[in-house]
């Protein structure tokens, strides 16, 4: 009893932190709140290690393909010299700049790699002080105007084909509401970067997810947590839906971090500046998915420009779908998944209904058919952002949980007070993608919640 | 000929607040301004006869109190009149109004919404602390991060330690202004749209972003760092307009000794073997001297005066990709008689302060959104002013001058400024406000409308940008203008940099010139 440990949500990250509570010796119940098949996003590969999993990591090659206004395609592959190759058919001085380029933002990401195994650290932190003076002058000048500047004003820095800027920025605006020309895109860029090989900028899948469902040790349960109990400031177990209490020490939700301890915590436990706080963590869904039932195809991406990004964008300030959304397309097994944006939680004109769903299935076919084979008369199933909210568990639709701006980011992830997993209750940690690092990167929220969680003193937390 | 220690160029007010500060400590300092008089965007002006006007810049808030006391600028004839209110007018009649008088701000804001009545205390004295944690790093020369300088190095150790006094909670709360739009940060905070809208309209001026941009928050706490006589938030005009701001400084450089000639454009900077020796005058007469300190922007000082082949390739890659982008544009009426608000008609106190077109968020976004994409705005942002209430003697008896600053018109004009779109831009203007004023068109006998390509034009500032440089968080502080570059000094030996280009920036503030009169005293000690 007082070695077990529950795990709350959905998605890998709970999963991860399930697993490496279970083989430092605690017996852990899981949860399982929703079944997504979230596949995406780079995985440290200390979990596989740690885990002893063997992972399938998988990429596309060309890594996009961005159809051209005037015909044909741009086509972005792993092999540097084959998208300078495409490159120079297009701009010669874009395919010049792109090793360049390539290397220059490779060298950030290391960066980012190594503080994205870790609970985020304070830049007052004179290690990591030193750890930036040790990349050198370039990289360091580098990565001081990059995060703070937009994906638009770096990529027309470097570039003049907005193909392939539009196809780069859209890492810049993923699951974010804010358009290219936003301050701290450019960051975004570099996040969604990190994991990749040099001169890749979309992240690889993979099993993990699968792989750990599959794994035995753990006690998992479908269900819903109703209430997270708490006793003279400890958590002491969790209230399920279905009437059934469990008992714990320890409670982890890899739930978004406004439900779990504004809604699942009885108000009255927290202070109330801290609640406040909480409550404005920003995690508003732009996102829709669309499914059709096609073979694969290549990973088409729709985003010819900066511009054309920026307006899809304007669009969802005011509470409106986009006429013309970036879109994204990634092949599942026997489907053909696009990724929708912008389409708002929040519609300025009323509720998500059938009808608006399926218009919007409508539309992302007319813009798919011509790269899409077999699209025209396929079965489609749309998701808007409460679907996703109701089916994933995303908090307004906002796959993240949090939104990934600067000021939700790194040490602010998604509070400063938050930070390090743990909460101002005890033995209740935070583990899913609202936390460092968060959203886009699969499994490091929760192995670094574990860690910190078996770390802690005294093993105060359970 | 007489040689100059330093020769300051431009005559703006950095120029003349780091000319009277070298002066001060016993240089022989030559200024050189283009113009026929000082004062650069600081500067009044009779545009039409009998009416004065601060014809581009045209309220004093950020001007640093320290240089005030140390220039002893009052004495030298520099009178603030506070502005004691922001009206902001709705489309539905009413109007919101913000006033100095904290009671009176406060029954008013309650009228609106009891919980921002209530919230506005707490977001003032956030504010005001974050201004607090600001002010050492304005009077600071930054250091480069990536330098190996026994002297850098301790900076940046003290900046760390500084950063650690000041404590990891206020710290974060200023990330979240550097990084944060002043929509979002405001909802936080504020529930009536007008409330925020005006608030939020202090974090674009100036700049080619909407109040939904990241990093709009940050120059909303630079707006709110006005001080005046050691308070806060104080807006206020100069009696006699801006220009006496610039002809104080200027009185108070004289009287240490600074000599300073207008109309004399400096064509180069003349650089032997890596070093400054002086200038030379578009009429050909060189100047020389054992220094040279640019007041003009990055793009004029380092690509128009110097030349790309005196400067390291990466250098000039910087100050190429240094944003300007101009948004603001400049409408000045004269009046004969007062606007007449419908909203809060007759000749109120709100016509003594300003009065703030920006009733939603919504609708300055919607600006912007025109703005972004290479139009301006129908519908601007507008903040008006009517000097001739406070100062009578800008205006012939029982006639105004009305100052409209306007956001957004964009330096890049889709197919360029011309004569018609400008009137364009003044008509859209004055409709945009008729609609909160509707005696206004009957009563204009004047008007002059400047866009940023006039502002460029007439006063140097590159594609119009009032603040010499975009605010963004990628140009400011160690990176103003450009990397390893940023403590007023340049690549080439001798020649140094004192203009808004420089960190802290923006605003008729002066810190820029000061900062840099001494960092170059340190240096040639």
């Amino acid at each position: 009893m007082s070695d077990r440990a529950i795990v709350i949500g959905a998605g890998v990250d709970a999963l991860v932190a399930a697993h490496l509570l279970k083989r430092a010796g605690r017996d852990v119940i899981f949860i399982e709140e929703k079944n997504t098949e979230d596949d995406g996003g780079w995985v440290p590969p200390q979990i596989a290690r740690e885990l002893g999993l063997e992972l399938h990591i998988k990429t596309h090659d060309p890594w996009a393909v961005v159809p051209l206004p005037q015909g044909g395609t741009l086509e972005l592959w792993h092999d540097m010299g084959r998208t300078v190759e495409a490159l120079r058919r297009l701009s010669p001085r874009d395919a010049a700049s792109w090793p360049q380029f390539c290397a220059r933002t490779a060298a950030i990401a290391r960066l980012f790699e190594q503080l994205y195994g870790a609970a985020p650290v304070n830049p007052l932190n004179v290690q990591l002080a030193f750890r930036v003076r040790r990349l050198g002058r370039q990289a360091m000048e580098d990565l001081m105007r990059l995060l703070p500047m937009s994906v638009a004003e770096l990529l027309d820095d470097w570039f003049e084909c907005d193909a392939l800027k539009g196809a780069l920025a859209a890492m810049g605006i993923v699951h974010l509401q804010q358009g290219p020309r936003s301050a701290g895109t450019a960051f975004r860029l570099l996040h969604h970067h990190v994991g990749s090989p040099q001169g890749v900028f979309r992240p690889a899948r993979s099993n993990l997810g699968a792989a750990l469902r599959a794994r035995p040790g753990i006690d998992i349960r479908a269900g819903a947590a109703r209430r997270i109990v708490v006793r003279d400031g400890r958590v002491s177990g969790v209230a399920l839906a279905s009437g059934e209490e469990l008992a714990a020490p320890l409670v982890v939700s890899g739930t978004d971090p406004r439900r779990t301890l504004l809604e699942l915590v009885e108000p009255g436990w927290l202070e109330p500046e801290f609640a406040r706080a909480l409550g404005h963590v920003r995690r508003r869904g732009v996102v829709a998915r669309v499914s059709f039932k096609v073979a694969p195809c290549a990973r088409v991406v729709i985003a010819p420009s900066l511009d054309y990004l920026e307006r899809a964008y304007d669009a969802s300030k005011y509470g409106r779908v986009s006429v013309e959304p970036y879109i994204e397309v990634i092949s599942r097994e026997n489907a053909v998944e696009a990724h929708f944006q912008y389409a708002p939680y929040r519609r300025a004109d009323g509720a998500w209904d059938s009808d608006r769903r399926s218009e919007l299935g409508e539309l992302t076919r007319r813009l798919l058919s011509p790269h899409v084979g077999g699209i025209a008369d396929a079965r489609v199933d749309v998701q808007t952002p409460p679907d996703l909210e109701l089916a994933a568990g995303w908090p307004e639709g906002q796959a993240y949980h949090a939104e990934l701006a600067l000021d939700q980011a790194l040490w602010m992830r998604p509070l400063p007070e938050l930070a390090s997993y743990r909460t101002p209750i005890e033995g209740l940690w935070l583990c899913g993608p609202g936390t460092h690092p968060g959203g886009g990167v699969a499994g490091a929220s929760g192995r670094n919640c574990a860690r910190e969680i078996l770390r802690s003193p005294a093993r105060r937390a359970g | 000929m007489k040689r100059y220690d330093v020769i300051v160029i431009g005559g703006g007010h950095n120029g003349l607040v780091c000319a009277a500060y070298l002066a001060r400590a016993g240089k022989r300092v030559l200024v050189l301004e283009r113009r026929e008089r000082v004062g650069g965007a600081a500067v009044s002006e009779e545009v039409f006869p009998g009416f004065r006007f601060s014809v581009f810049s045209y309220v004093v808030s950020l001007l640093r109190p320290e240089i005030i006391r140390e220039l002893d600028l009052p004495r030298h004839g520099l009178h603030i009149l506070p502005l004691e209110s922001t009206l902001t007018p709705l489309p539905n009649g009413d109007y919101l109004a913000q006033w100095n008088d904290h009671d009176r701000n406060r029954r008013e804001l309650a009228r609106h919404s009891l919980r921002d009545a209530e919230a506005y205390d707490e977001f003032g004295l956030l504010l005001h602390q974050m201004a607090r944690v600001i002010q050492p790093i304005l009077r600071m020369a930054p250091p480069d991060p990536a330098s190996l300088r026994p002297r850098e190095l301790l900076e940046l150790v003290r900046l760390g330690r500084y950063f650690e006094h000041i404590g990891e909670k206020r710290f974060n709360a200023l990330w979240k202004l550097l990084t944060m739009s002043s929509a979002d940060y405001l909802d936080e905070w504020f529930e009536t749209e007008a409330l925020k809208a005006t608030k939020a309209a202090s974090g674009i001026i100036g700049t080619l972003l909407g109040p939904r941009s990241p990093g709009t928050a940050y120059v909303l706490l630079h707006h709110y760092m006005g001080e005046l006589d050691g308070v806060f938030r104080a807006w206020g005009f100069a009696k006699g307009g801006n220009g006496s701001v610039s002809a104080a400084i200027a009185a108070a450089a004289t009287s240490f000794g600074a000599e300073i000639r207008a109309s004399c454009p400096v064509m180069n900077v003349v650089v032997q073997d890596g070093k400054a020796r002086g200038v030379v005058l578009e009429g050909g007469e060189e100047i020389s001297a054992n220094g040279v300190v640019s007041g003009a922007d990055p793009r004029r000082t380092f690509l128009g005066l110097v030349g790309e082949k005196h400067l390291p390739e990466a250098f000039v890659q910087s100050i190429r990709r240094f944003k300007f982008r101009g948004a603001s544009a400049k409408v000045n009426l004269a009046l004969g008689e007062l606007p007449n608000f419908t909203c809060l008609p007759g000749r109120g106190a709100h016509l003594r302060g300003a009065v703030s077109v920006s009733p939603s968020v919504a609708y300055l976004e919607r600006a912007y959104d025109e703005g972004k994409y290479g139009e301006f705005s129908r519908r601007p942002y507008m903040d008006i002013v009517i000097p001739s209430m406070l100062d009578p003697a800008m205006a012939p008896p029982g006639k105004h001058v009305m100052s409209i600053f306007v956001q957004y018109a964009p330096y890049q004009q889709r197919g360029g400024w011309t004569d018609e779109r400008r009137e364009a831009l003044g008509d859209a203007v004055v409709d945009a406000l008729s609609e909160y004023a509707p005696n206004l068109k009957s009563a204009i006998l004047h008007r002059q409308v400047i866009t940023p390509a006039d502002i460029e034009r007439v006063v140097g500032l590159s594609e119009g940008n009032i603040f010499q440089g975009e605010l963004s968080l990628q140009q400011m502080f160690f990176l103003r203008p450009a990397p390893a570059w940023a403590r007023y000094r340049t690549p080439i030996e001798g020649l140094w940099q004192c203009g808004a280009g420089t960190h802290p920036g923006g605003g008729v503030m002066g810190a820029s010139g000061r900062n840099a009169a001494f960092e170059l005293l340190r240096e040639r000690r």
